[in-house]
């Protein structure tokens, strides 16, 4: 790896048809003045982009053969990023805008898969545009916007002037039981400050410690069994590594598929520092993260969002991992 | 501790550096190709080279963005641009545009006996000698590479799930087969007596299926992706990047399957990206991560000579002159060095 050469910032822009994908994107490549932005678009987008660089992509995704079922990648973007990272002058950042019905999985895999990709560029956000007038039945009827939602760092709900403050709660609510992660924003025509969108690098181990999550105090009943929701887990007794270790993996080996995104940070008995991970299916980044900070009382912090999660074990799973 | 910059140890340049031009460019070498006793090379600003000797190397203003792909078509050079252009230049740099994809990129680019290839997203676009028009040759998913046989009979295509193979019968009908082997496969070639195809993969291995019976078999063990690669005389070897060692794997007799490839090592444990087969002998060019190129000859473990010593940038281009008189190395960091190999050669 080439310490040398800083990391392209990625933002993966997501969301369903018409909710204001382009909107955003034109908004931030017309008031970024001065800054060179690479915009890789797809063939079914939205046209009028406003940029000296767009690169149409295919959306290919494929499996990767290396015995993980669900380690599937983009390998245009593959293609697309390493060339981008050959070219004399740097990019300040590059934006990815996917079509209204992919699944943003493969997007993010694609930075923990991929050497080249990972070495040169660095996912900084998953910003899923929502229209926060049928963002409701898009959820309902398609999974994919589920997924959108569930892998999102911000979620930008738009064209709030066109429901009502009832009707804009009820769609925030079902947000957060998706994605208690998100930051939710309020927008009319994607007017947002760029820097709540851009460089907010959220895939970093250190953001996971910072970012506290919303979550809903209530209930678990669901509409569908498949619908997209979050548990969490919480523990003032330390884990012990080994059977945390054992068991985390066996779950995401065998589960994998329905664990959208998975957070935490661990205290171990005998470890003077914090672990932290995330991950995304059965791909994780882990790494301990310095000393806990003073004053404040160890503890062990476990976030999951995906579907049939209830059917998992994960609280008599969490619960054995604890130290004796 | 602190470096102490007055006291750092200068390392010695290498006679092939003393005696050889070296070129700063501070532009990423993208690819190098021999056309004759030039060598063109493609960088990522849009421009290419010409070295030759005696002669210097003024840019040509090729491409808008990078010169993604290069190829030698007779006594010119193709090239494939981000910029959606496909072109063929001469080489006193006049160019001419063959085509112009627009806002896709061309992604590889190759020729043969005056057919001339490049690939656009998942198709292969075919001019057959003096034919205007191109054959279209479409497949399920993006390329990853082309090559043709030595004779420019068969086509081989990479792409997700194996390679296509397009045969071309007397009456210059295209009909192709599929190998499979699943993943991702990026760069193919045929070995030079045909007998063989060979692919790089997404995941750190290679790919190749022996076309008499269609025997297959991955050639892995590699710590990254493998994305330079030759054979070295006559189908001898198969010399690979992707490891701390060049692995050249055997290719005479039934091929390696069941057989171990010899490893050459270099100081310093430096990744291996780039290898190139040195003409007429049994041996290699090897570039490492470092910068550092080392001439070995495959067979002695112990012959080893270094031609350039270490620029911090990654070696992404080797190519030698047709009469192994002169060779170039290029960088990520854009340096060059055009050298004369035998002591008495003029540069």
């Amino acid at each position: 790896m080439q310490e040398t050469n800083k990391q392209v910032p990625v933002t993966v822009l997501t969301g369903f048809l018409g909710a204001g994908k382009t909107t955003l994107l034109n908004r931030i490549l017309t008031e970024q003045h001065g800054k060179k932005y690479a915009v890789i678009v797809n063939e079914f987008g939205e046209q009028g982009i406003d940029n000296d660089l767009v690169v149409d992509a295919d959306e290919e995704v494929f499996e990767m053969n290396n015995g993980c079922i669900c380690c599937t990648v983009r390998g245009d973007l593959i293609r697309i990023l390493s060339g981008l990272m050959k070219r004399a002058d740097k990019l300040d950042a590059i934006i990815v805008e996917t079509t209204g019905l992919a699944d943003p999985a493969p997007v993010a895999q694609t930075f923990f898969v991929d050497q080249d990709v990972a070495d040169r560029t660095k996912l900084d956000a998953i910003v899923t545009v929502a229209d926060a007038v049928h963002l409701s039945s898009q959820l309902t009827d398609h999974h994919e916007a589920e997924e959108q939602i569930a892998f999102a760092d911000v979620v930008l709900l738009n064209k709030i002037d066109l429901v009502d403050e009832n009707g804009l709660e009820v769609v925030k609510q079902r947000i957060k039981k998706i994605n208690p992660f998100a930051k939710i924003i309020n927008t009319t025509k994607c007017g947002v400050p760029l820097n709540e969108v851009l460089n907010l690098d959220a895939f970093s181990l250190k953001r996971v410690l910072e970012v506290e999550p919303d979550f809903l105090k209530s209930d678990h009943d669901h509409e569908h069994d498949d619908d997209v929701t979050s548990l969490s887990f919480v523990s003032d007794t330390p884990l012990d590594m080994e059977k945390f270790q054992d068991w985390f993996t066996k779950l995401l080996q065998t589960k994998g598929q329905d664990i959208l995104r998975t957070k935490g940070i661990l205290d171990f008995t005998g470890e003077s520092d914090r672990y932290v991970f995330q991950g995304v299916h059965m791909l994780m980044d882990a790494s301990p993260m310095g000393k806990w900070p003073k004053g404040k009382e160890r503890s062990s912090r476990l976030v999951f969002i995906g579907r049939n999660l209830e059917t998992m074990n994960l609280k008599e799973g969490f619960e054995n991992c604890k130290s004796a | 501790m602190k470096a102490d910059l007055n006291n750092f140890p200068q390392l010695n340049k290498t006679k092939f550096e003393n005696r050889g031009k070296e070129f700063r460019l501070g532009i990423p070498v993208i690819n190098a190709v021999t056309v004759g006793n030039s060598i063109a090379v493609g960088f990522g600003d849009g421009t290419v080279r010409i070295f030759s000797s005696g002669k210097s190397s003024e840019p040509i203003k090729a491409h808008k963005g990078i010169v993604l792909c290069m190829a030698k078509d007779g006594d010119h050079i193709l090239t494939g641009g981000d910029d959606g252009r496909f072109l063929r230049i001469s080489l006193d740099g006049n160019i001419n545009e063959i085509s112009n994809f627009g806002t896709r990129w061309v992604d590889h680019v190759t020729s043969k006996n005056g057919s001339v290839v490049c690939t656009s997203g998942n198709i292969v676009y075919l001019w057959m000698p003096n034919k205007k028009e191109p054959k279209l040759l479409e497949h399920d998913s993006t390329i990853g590479g082309v090559a043709f046989d030595s004779k420019g009979r068969k086509l081989a295509v990479s792409k997700y799930g194996g390679v296509t193979l397009w045969k071309k019968d007397y009456s210059n009908k295209w009909t192709s087969s599929d190998l499979i082997w699943k993943g991702s496969h990026n760069k193919v070639i045929f070995s030079p007596d045909d007998r063989y195809l060979v692919t790089s993969m997404q995941e750190n291995q290679l790919h190749f299926w022996r076309l008499k019976d269609k025997i297959d078999s991955a050639m892995s063990g590699y710590g990254a992706k493998v994305k330079s690669f030759a054979f070295v005389g006559d189908s001898k070897y198969l010399a690979t990047s992707g490891a701390n060692d060049a692995v050249c794997w055997p290719f005479d007799g039934d091929g390696p399957v069941g057989r171990e490839p010899i490893c050459l090592p270099y100081v310093g444990k430096q990744l291996v990206t780039f290898v190139e087969s040195f003409p007429n002998e049994n041996a290699i060019l090897t570039g490492l991560g470092d910068g550092s190129v080392y001439l070995s000859e495959i067979e002695k473990a112990n012959n080893t000579i270094i031609i350039r010593s270490f620029t911090e940038f990654e070696v992404s281009a080797i190519a030698v002159t047709d009469d192994c008189s002169h060779l170039l190395i290029g960088d990520m960091g854009g340096n060059i060095l055009w050298t004369s190999i035998w002591d008495e050669e003029k540069n």
